[in-house]
């Protein structure tokens, strides 16, 4: 007879081992100036009197308290009952905390087996057609209300008390219907890098891509759809309105906004070749050095209900442009949202909505609904400014911040990256 | 007879980004038609003969040249965009 294995499945945890000494952070790392006295601690080792700094495990285990002043972190062997003595030992203290035991986390053959039978149980369903294991289509999560379109939902926008006031963001596309009522009383700076044409919006796609990086928070008619209400918006008319451009009218572009302080550079343009553009890399370089990010759709090249993936075009492909995937309102991938590229920079790095949305529209139309990775970025760059004002990062750590702070999702990271940009909440910006 | 003139895009090392100026007369001097100087992102655009991608290359202060990529969106009315 064979024993039936142990269930290690779900259920309640061992409890947390602690030390029985505290981890006290302080906010200030710089100027640590500590009253250990009064919280009846003695002996104590401060990292910096090590050579190389590095603290003996015997030391760690017999001061009363170490300091480990790089960090502006102490443990301390002192009870709970000593807690508050503690806090007030030097001011700010951000926390105290029981320091935990950790351990090598264990092997876990069943669950390795439990993933296994899942995978091939997803594999089954997506082979054998629908998008769930039950052969049907995921439900949407989000749809457009009355208040404001599924996009600003999902991305958090709309719980977001963040504006993007403060902060310049730059639209390279095809201009911005400048009479449109939904930005009457905007500060807006437009210019022309198309010969002969002026910023005024003679196809659509900038006056779109504009409302939903940009529209107010409360459009005169109708849902909200826009992200960064109160950011300047800086409209730079690189393609035709006939919706075509090339290299020299988009780098002069790129080389205005960032002459003009943009944090923020949104970039709904692509061409479908698979090798990182040499210029447009050195351009998101030098951007990104002087504290511009450009964000930049992925590309529609995919025809997933065919098995077509496509690629990350240019210049989304470049290391130094961050890329953007287009999500559906059941926050799956879009159909013809581009996969990475194995190469350096042709990932994709993060996911907006990119399905059906409602945006701002030349007049007389006035609002239009479209889909594209395309509608994906201007999400991604609505959001960006959203992060600059709350905590005035700029290029490569505000790039940090936005995948750090995106919601993982369970599609493929190939398409969607670190998953859904999110807008910050209260209390994003930090001490 | 002299060859047509091609879109190209010349970037410029992080050694003469201060020197953009300099670099963009030698291309000129190359027989690269300067159209634009971008000293923010360090590049250079214009239009030059098929063949001159190899001096325009020697050009000191030049790391990069390429052909400029075109971008096409869809027309207005296309549900993908």
């Amino acid at each position: 007879m064979i024993d039936p294995p142990t269930r290690r499945g779900p259920g309640p945890r061992p409890p947390v081992r602690t030390t029985g000494r505290q981890v006290v952070v302080f906010a200030d790392r710089d100027d640590l100036q500590v009253d250990w006295s009064a919280a009846g601690i003695t002996d104590v080792a401060d990292s910096r009197d090590f050579a190389a700094g590095r603290v003996p495990a015997q030391t760690l285990r017999e001061a009363g308290a170490t300091v480990f002043a790089r960090l502006g972190i102490a443990v301390v062997a002192a009870g709970p009952d000593q807690v508050g003595a503690l806090r007030a030992a030097a001011r700010p203290v951000l926390s105290v905390s029981p320091e935990l035991v950790h351990r090598v986390l264990p092997e876990d053959t069943a669950g390795y087996v439990r993933g296994y039978r899942d995978g091939v149980a997803d594999l089954a369903g997506r082979v054998l057609g629908g998008a769930g294991e039950d052969g049907t289509a995921a439900p949407p999560l989000f749809q457009d209300t009355a208040t404001a379109t599924w996009g600003v939902q999902a991305v958090r926008a709309t719980t977001s008390p963040y504006t993007g006031s403060g902060i310049r963001v730059a639209v390279l596309d095809t201009g911005l219907d400048l009479e449109h009522p939904d930005f009457a009383g905007r500060t807006i700076t437009a210019e022309s890098f198309v010969p002969g044409e002026t910023a005024q919006d003679g196809h659509g796609h900038g006056t779109h891509c504009v409302g939903t990086s940009c529209g107010p928070r409360t459009p005169p008619g109708g849902p909200r759809y826009g992200i960064a209400s109160e950011a300047e918006v800086y409209v730079g008319k690189v393609l035709g309105d006939e919706g075509s451009g090339d290299d020299g009218g988009i780098l002069a572009g790129i080389d205005w906004a960032v002459a003009n302080g943009c944090a923020v550079i949104s970039m709904s343009l692509g061409a479908d070749v698979a090798e990182a553009h040499p210029p447009y890399s050195a351009a998101g370089r030098r951007a990104l050095q002087q504290g511009s990010l450009i964000v930049a759709a992925a590309g529609n090249n995919a025809d997933r209900r065919s098995g077509e993936f496509g690629f990350v075009g240019a210049p989304a492909n470049s290391v130094e442009v961050l890329a953007v995937g287009a999500l559906d309102p059941a926050l799956t991938v879009a159909w013809f949202s581009a996969r990475s590229l194995p190469s350096p920079g042709g990932e994709v790095d993060v996911a907006a909505p990119g399905v059906d949305v409602l945006s701002t529209w030349p007049m007389p139309e006035r609002y239009n609904t479209i889909s594209g990775t395309s509608m994906a970025t201007p999400h991604v760059a609505g959001v960006a400014a959203l992060w600059a004002e709350a905590t005035g990062r700029r290029g490569y750590e505000l790039w940090a911040t936005l995948t750090q702070a995106a919601q993982r999702l369970g599609e493929p990271s190939v398409d969607v990256g670190s998953g859904l940009a999110l807008a910050p909440q209260e209390g994003a910006g930090g001490a | 007879m002299a060859l047509p003139l091609t879109p190209v895009s010349v970037t410029v090392d992080d050694g003469h980004l201060a020197q953009v100026e300099t670099v963009a007369q030698a291309l000129r001097d190359s027989g690269m038609e300067v159209e634009r100087v971008l000293g923010s992102v360090g590049v250079i655009t214009g239009r030059a003969p098929a063949d001159a991608r190899r001096s325009l290359l020697a050009v000191e202060g030049v790391t990069s040249v390429d052909g400029q990529l075109q971008v096409s969106l869809p027309p207005p009315d296309a549900p993908v965009q």
